[in-house]
């Protein structure tokens, strides 16, 4: 059996193949911090004074994202709060909302939880019994983005952290490359710039680190995740692509880690050539920034006569 | 020889026939190790670990489609 790599310690939690090296659980930790810090320093992320908003679901991408944050909290560079979004799908958020609760508690940090039914007078399941309906995720991610916008605001939030990962990049690209999709490929990066001033940046800490290996740490570290398959997730073309990378990642263990780096050389040259800055306005429903008369939420709700 | 395995709330007692370790087991059960942390006595381990008479196995499932 191999030892760990840096320190010799015979119990070995991981080896990775992308670098060939073999860790402890106690290296390997400060493996995954000192990775996410340097992807921290060199997109600065973060700036001395921010209030920083997690959108926090209790499941482990977010909660590592937490975990490792708070530790610039505890160095007073940072302050930390955080947002809990209850979609409202029986039988699976609850225990997620849960978790989220306990951790923004154990860390003390403000927190609040914003349901779909408070803000949009529907939730996920009710959206679900519509005739016609565009498919759950359609409507998640519009109704989550909007929630997490208002709710930085109200935090006065000057970031806000998402828990997308590795993966969750490299699909992107590949997604909107193979798409065609040009425009969005173009948006995609380590932080939003929008030059409009009414949204808050969003930052990705995670973005450098593979999905497996924020779970491998969320467990090392005895972090409680909700660890549960959504209901509503369905054959994608996203999932397609996941499976691909992973089928691919076996035998060219750094093929995500290429991806995310090549893109990175490109996205400025793609952000000048393809991304334009709309004018933003003020949706005429909700008042949410918006560069048509009504937001995509609104269009949304309107649909489903809320 | 047996061992318990565990997955989420589901605990069985299962038999060992001849050496087997965590891939061999997770490879019989159609699991993907990309998908799954292995626990050996409540401690994380590779899969090339070997599953010992009397051992507490427990897959714990990290990564979910969608």
């Amino acid at each position: 059996m191999e030892s760990c790599t840096k320190c010799g310690n015979p119990n070995v939690i991981i080896k990775r193949k992308a670098s060939g090296q073999a860790l402890c659980k106690d290296c390997f930790i400060e493996s995954i911090e000192k990775k996410v810090k340097q992807t921290i320093k060199k997109e600065k992320f973060l700036e001395k004074g921010d209030k920083v908003l997690v959108a926090l679901s209790g499941g482990k991408d977010s909660v590592v994202t937490l975990e490792i944050l708070n530790s610039y909290v505890k160095r007073y560079i940072i302050e930390l709060c955080a947002v809990t979004i209850d979609e409202g799908i029986a039988g699976y958020r609850d225990e997620g909302v849960e978790i989220a609760k306990a951790h923004a508690e154990r860390l003390g940090i403000p927190h609040k939880v914003v349901s779909f039914k408070e803000s949009f007078g529907i939730d996920l399941d009710e959206i679900m019994e519509t005739e016609g309906h565009r498919g759950s995720c359609t409507y998640c991610g519009v109704f989550r983005r909007w929630i997490i916008n208002r709710a930085a605001r109200e935090f006065g939030a000057t970031k806000i952290a998402t828990g997308h990962n590795l993966d969750d990049e490299t699909q992107a690209i590949l997604m909107n490359y193979l798409e065609g999709n040009m425009e969005n490929l173009a948006k995609i990066g380590p932080k939003t710039e929008s030059n409009s001033e009414m949204f808050t940046v969003k930052i990705k800490p995670l973005r450098e680190i593979p999905e497996k290996e924020i779970g491998l740490y969320a467990i090392a570290k005895g972090l409680d995740i909700h660890f549960a398959g959504c209901p509503y997730a369905q054959e994608s073309f996203r999932m397609e692509i996941s499976n691909i990378l992973k089928d691919l990642s076996k035998d060219h263990p750094t093929i995500m880690y290429s991806t995310l780096r090549g893109f990175d050389k490109i996205r400025q040259a793609l952000r000048q050539e393809l991304a334009h800055d709309y004018e933003y306005d003020r949706c005429e429903r909700c008042g949410e920034p918006s560069s048509n008369r009504l937001c995509r939420a609104c269009t949304f709700l309107e649909e489903l006569g809320k | 020889m047996s061992f318990t395995l565990k997955i989420k709330d589901q605990v069985e007692e299962r038999v060992i026939d001849g050496d087997l370790t965590i891939k061999d087991l997770l490879d019989e059960l159609d699991l993907s190790s990309e998908t799954m942390v292995s626990k050996k006595n409540g401690e994380i381990v590779i899969e090339e670990e070997t599953i010992e008479d009397g051992d507490e196995i427990e897959f714990i499932q990290i990564i979910y489609g969608g």
